[in-house]
């Protein structure tokens, strides 16, 4: 006989070994909260979201000198208008993607289509970051290069660090700015790495099957 | 959401208890961890049932809300982490029905069985359940000629494990 058969043979007359469920277990179990990785990876998107949200506006509000810095650097307002709709538009377009990414995630699709939806929805959180992190090194390259041009503090401390003033700040911001991304770079790798493991090691064998 | 459908709900859920054990069963190796993945399952049948439009059998509908929280959302909780090992336990088989050498066979077949991955076991579990190629193709999301072949491959890793 077939090793299976013979499994399904006492499968299938073993009731359950494990304490029947009441209904009134079960009725509390309805209000209990949820630990799916869906809804933690709903938290951190929203925690992502309002996380570089915070970080482009709070200066931009709290410091009257960095706005007035902003106002010398732009010297035509409506420079800096655009720039700031154009954030705010690709932030909405970004909560757009997820809410429709998150709605399409349902627990009776087939195990594959249920993976791919939520690995998709990560990828969107993924993008969001990664455009972050390139607006905040286009703009800090950005806001160097006018200091240069306009800020006299700045171009006094380059000329007293002599000849190579500018290639060592220049070397310092560039290692600064690598070691930052590294670090943020483990610390995203760590979080996803363990929410997804089990997801993406499963994800993996399903695709290896349809080969 | 109304206290009819809930009420509906549970007595479905209470009436086919079986099945979400069995995905616990075959899922977690330790008493707390297969509660806390019936709680899951039962939450997660529970957010997916106002979709659930009777067309399907509920039991049917069952398997892939189990399987896919097993397989995808669950994510184990902390306290699952020291607790007593029940391996052999809920797998016991009453001696009067196996002569020793079957019960030997099966005790065997189920630890094998728990050695499987992920995939391997929901393969197992519904074949276990009777269901065709067409339903475990449909539920897992592959093809059904290679859901037949992943099996057969699995049939011959467990005949290995039980005759080396």
């Amino acid at each position: 006989m077939d090793e299976l058969d013979l499994l399904k043979k006492d499968w299938n007359k073993e009731s359950s070994n494990h304490t029947k469920v009441s209904v009134k277990d079960i009725y509390g179990m309805l209000h209990k909260k949820s630990s799916s990785i869906v809804k933690t990876l709903f938290y951190i998107s929203i925690a992502e979201l309002a996380f570089w949200i915070i970080i482009n506006t709070i200066p931009y509000f709290t410091s009257d000198d960095y706005q007035e810095k902003l106002d010398t650097m732009f010297p035509n307002e409506y420079v800096f208008m655009g720039i700031t709709i154009f954030s705010y538009i690709v932030i909405l377009v970004f909560i757009y993607f997820l809410y429709n990414a998150y709605k399409n995630i349902s627990v009776t699709d087939s195990a594959k289509k249920l993976m791919e939806n939520i690995l998709k929805t990560r990828k969107i959180i993924k993008y969001y970051v990664l455009y972050n992190l390139i607006m905040m090194g286009v703009s800090l390259a950005f806001g160097f290069y006018l200091s240069l041009q306009h800020d006299t503090n700045v171009i006094n401390s380059i000329e007293s660090l002599g000849e190579n003033g500018l290639i060592i700040i220049i070397t310092i911001l560039a290692v600064f700015s690598i070691i930052f991304l590294v670090i943020f770079w483990l610390f995203y790798k760590l979080i996803y790495g363990i929410l997804l493991k089990r997801l993406n090691r499963n994800y993996k064998e399903l695709k290896k099957l349809d080969l | 959401m109304n206290k009819e459908l809930e009420h509906s709900f549970v007595e479905l859920l209470e009436k086919h208890q079986n099945i979400v054990h069995k995905v616990c069963r075959l899922y977690t190796n330790n008493y707390d961890a297969h509660n806390d993945l019936f709680q899951e399952i039962t939450i997660q049948l529970w957010k997916a049932y106002p979709k659930f439009r009777g067309d399907a059998k509920f039991s049917t509908w069952m398997y892939r809300v189990g399987l896919n929280t097993a397989i995808t959302l669950y994510r184990k909780s902390k306290r699952t982490i020291k607790t007593q090992d029940f391996e052999g336990v809920s797998f016991k088989i009453k001696a009067e029905d196996y002569d020793d050498t079957q019960e030997e066979q099966l005790k065997v077949l189920y630890k094998a069985v728990h050695q499987l991955n992920d995939i391997e076991k929901a393969l197992v579990f519904l074949y276990l359940e009777d269901k065709d190629y067409k339903e475990i193709s449909e539920t897992l999301g592959i093809s059904e000629v290679n859901a037949r072949v992943k099996m057969n491959r699995i049939k011959t890793k467990l005949r290995t494990i039980l005759n080396p």
